[in-house]
């Protein structure tokens, strides 16, 4: 019978040490800025078609960009919100990407 | 353009519901996309182009590219099923994204950046953006 490596060992002073190393990347944000021309129905749909949200958290989402200017409508990493970025874009929304300060 | 301009059928499609005129103004926005995304000087270009991430200097290429292909591609299919009376789902996106798209495009190249600019905008060019914004409002509807 082939030896098995244990799963996990005890841990020692140095794990703690390489633990405690370790930062959290920052998670980045797809933004849309409000803008005066796009109906506000328009700006639902393309949530619900891009991200799949419920038609209450689309609807939340639009208010947010016309009360505030702008809504961070989904985080995570960089390389799902460039994506997220470019298809409201391709959608004619106006959308950037940017880290979590 | 009176009445309904669009209408969800039962058996899933959209019907288009557009006069000859309405027709012509939809199809004359299809051609300025296309025409915008192989025209590097052309006026709305600057709309479809916009910052991926305002931080840097200059955005992903490759993530640059798949926008670019991508409006392309729909304004190309926009303009392919101008003259359809029936839309499926796809083709319904299409016009409404190249139609978003074009609504965009003119208000950054107008200058439109805000509600008083767009009222205090030549009545041409309201006319045009309420005509899209109504295309926009009622196919949005549908979908």
């Amino acid at each position: 019978m082939a030896s098995v490596k244990p799963l996990r060992r005890s841990s020692t002073k140095s794990d703690v040490a390489s633990e405690t190393t370790v930062v959290t990347q920052r998670p980045w944000h797809v933004v849309v800025w409000n803008d005066p021309v796009t109906p506000m129905k328009v700006v639902v749909v393309v949530f619900k078609k891009v991200f799949g949200y419920s038609n209450n958290k689309c609807t939340q989402l639009m208010l947010s960009v016309h009360h505030d200017g702008r809504a961070v409508v989904w985080s995570g990493q960089r390389e799902r919100a460039e994506s997220y970025c470019v298809k409201l874009q391709v959608a004619g929304l106006q959308s950037t990407v940017e880290q979590d300060s | 353009m009176a009445g309904k301009l669009f209408v969800r059928r039962r058996d899933g499609r959209v019907e288009v519901r557009l006069n000859d005129e309405g027709r012509g103004f939809v199809r004359a926005l299809f051609r300025e996309v296309v025409a915008a995304e192989r025209d590097p000087d052309h006026e709305w270009r600057g709309g479809l182009l916009p910052p991926i991430d305002p931080s840097r200097d200059e955005d992903d290429p490759l993530a640059s590219l798949q926008r670019q292909q991508q409006i392309a591609t729909n304004a190309e299919l926009a303009l392919m099923t101008v003259d359809e009376q029936y839309l499926n789902d796809a083709e319904a996106w299409v016009w409404l994204t190249t139609l978003q798209v074009a609504l965009r495009a003119t208000a950054l190249a107008r200058g439109l950046f805000d509600d008083e600019r767009l009222e205090a905008a030549d009545a041409s060019v309201v006319d045009q953006v309420r005509g899209m914004q109504q295309l926009l409002f009622e196919l949005a509807d549908c979908l």
